[in-house]
């Protein structure tokens, strides 16, 4: 009786997550970048801007996610720079991504998938930076894994641009690609969305009681955020009304978005509001005399 | 200018951007969360935010010396003026809160004797604390650094702007207004470059582990690592950057 006693103490202290992401940080890699890299191949104008949305959000959660597992050893600048990192590659991977479809768009309508050349060849890079921030002789910042999450950080970073520039655009075409998502001035929102959805999560969260699924829903949260300002882009810039690519697919896609957000946030808060410990009055600190 | 003189000028600039950028990072003053509480010395801010600040100030000031000039000095200098504006302004209202509103003495925590002005420093100095706000060797340094950065910087967003995007290639390719291609070719220019300079900023923040004072700390002694990490990530961005400019057909 004693035992099961103390078991069910035990079971108390540990406050168990409301609900978990059930891949460990590998298996969510690679559940989000398949899921991902599926809705950038397929052809842009076949895919509603909601699906997009959606690659949008698998792929910023796999960079926050990357983000955490980095900066858990302590990079010595602060979280946010390594997800600035990773949309500055990001950015460079995009425009090789679109650049790779206008060559290929002469052979057929699945050019869309020469945009991994770009998001390929951000991987080399960000691994080779990994390699040089990582080595004993050159930079020596001794932290596991940093090679890997430099590699999936220009990854996630290319795929949520192209994803974006697709939501925008209505596909990864090279010319409306440049006067929709570029010409506008909507990248500059863009680049600073995605980088928060990547390095705001675990700054915000980090601690020593900081717990993986509260991170990753932050993560969510602003990755909504910034869909509702991709659909408010879209539904301003768009030509037709009806069909995908219109003003309606921007609607759908801010209702979409708001959702999101509000589900994610009301989710945050009660996490927060769950993990928090009470703090009882202390009064003045002692002074040592 | 031949296709393949332009390449090696969009890759050459981007080399020099990148690695100006690095050394420009190693020069200012950057306290970081110590410096918040003014336990250290320097702007209490990581690395990113000032260098990326100053990039961006300078690249305003760069793009609009480019809508009327192409002197490729002209403009690159102009783009370190701006840098130059913006870290002066921060580093100057930084000393004011420090010295008038917590009552700290900008001191040094590394030198004895300051290196330009001769004057003591330990004496100065609060124990167990790192220095205080931004001395005059500090401050020296990270006006040269915010000079060296922007100039990179915009030196990246001239070759990006005029040779590796031209508005008169797009307006041929596909028949928009000059002024529109303008906008594109500027837009595309600057994020790139914001791009570009980012990732090389952070390599060298990398190097100095978060915290640096200018080129009297013993950090400094690091620079030559980060200039060869930059200068290759620098030309793997340039060349990327030209795959870019052919394959869309904008050389």
């Amino acid at each position: 009786m004693g035992e099961e006693e103390q078991k069910e103490e035990e079971e108390e202290k540990k406050p168990k997550a409301e609900f978990k992401f059930p891949p460990d940080e590998t298996g969510l890699g690679i559940i989000s970048a398949v899921i991902a890299v599926i809705i950038v191949i397929l052809p842009g104008t076949w895919v509603p801007a909601v699906i997009k949305a959606i690659g949008v959000i698998f792929a910023l959660l796999w960079g926050a996610d990357s983000v955490r597992k980095t900066s858990k050893y302590g990079l010595g600048t602060g979280v946010p720079s390594i997800g600035v990192l990773a949309m500055g590659y990001g950015i460079i991977g995009a425009l090789l991504g679109i650049a790779f479809v206008k060559f290929a768009e002469p052979m057929g309508p699945f050019s869309s998938v020469a945009a991994l050349g770009g998001v390929l060849l951000m991987a080399v890079v960000g691994y080779i930076s990994g390699v040089f921030s990582n080595h004993e002789k050159i930079i020596a910042m001794k932290i596991p894994g940093l090679e890997r999450g430099m590699m999936e950080l220009g990854m996630a970073g290319s795929i949520a641009m192209l994803l974006q520039f697709s939501i925008v655009a209505g596909s990864l075409s090279f010319d409306k690609v440049l006067s929709t998502a570029i010409g506008t001035g909507a990248i500059a929102l863009m680049f600073v969305l995605s980088m928060m959805a990547m390095f705001h999560p675990y700054n915000a969260c980090l601690g020593p009681d900081e717990k993986r699924p509260r991170t990753l829903v932050t993560s969510v949260e602003i990755s909504g955020l910034l869909c509702l300002i991709l659909g408010i882009v879209l539904a301003a810039t768009a030509t037709p009304v009806w069909g995908l690519g219109g003003v309606v697919d921007g609607v759908i896609l801010i209702a979409f978005s708001g959702i999101v957000w509000l589900v994610f946030y009301v989710k945050f808060v009660k996490e927060c509001m769950r993990e928090s410990d009470s703090v009882v009055g202390t009064g003045l600190i002692r002074t040592i005399e | 200018m031949d296709p393949i003189t332009i390449l090696l000028v969009v890759v050459g600039c981007v080399i020099v951007g990148g690695v100006f950028a690095s050394l420009g990072v190693h020069l200012l003053p950057v306290g970081g969360a110590p410096a918040a509480m003014g336990t250290a010395t320097g702007i209490a801010t990581g690395t990113i935010m000032l260098m990326l600040g100053a990039a961006v100030t300078g690249l305003f000031t760069a793009s609009t010396v480019a809508t009327f000039s192409t002197n490729i000095l002209l403009v690159s200098f102009s783009g370190a003026v701006g840098s130059w504006i913006m870290m002066g302004v921060t580093m100057l209202m930084a000393n004011v809160i420090y010295v008038f509103g917590s009552g700290l003495v900008p001191v040094s925590g590394r030198v004895e004797v300051d290196p330009i002005t001769k004057e003591p420093q330990t004496p100065y100095k609060t124990p167990q604390c790192d220095g205080h706000g931004i001395p005059t060797v500090s401050y020296i340094s990270g006006m040269a650094g915010a000079f060296i950065g922007g100039f990179g910087g915009a030196i990246m967003y001239f070759a990006l702007l005029n040779y590796a995007f031209p508005a008169e290639r797009l307006v041929e390719l596909f028949a928009w207004e000059l002024g529109k291609a303008a906008t594109v070719s500027a837009t595309m220019a600057a994020i790139a470059a914001i791009g570009i300079f980012v990732a090389n900023a952070i390599l060298a923040a990398y190097n100095i582990g978060g915290t640096i004072e200018g080129f009297h700390d013993p950090k400094f002694k690091r620079l030559p690592k980060a200039l060869f990490s930059c200068f290759f990530v620098s030309l793997f961005c340039g060349v990327f950057v030209c795959v870019v400019a052919l394959l869309g057909g904008l050389i």
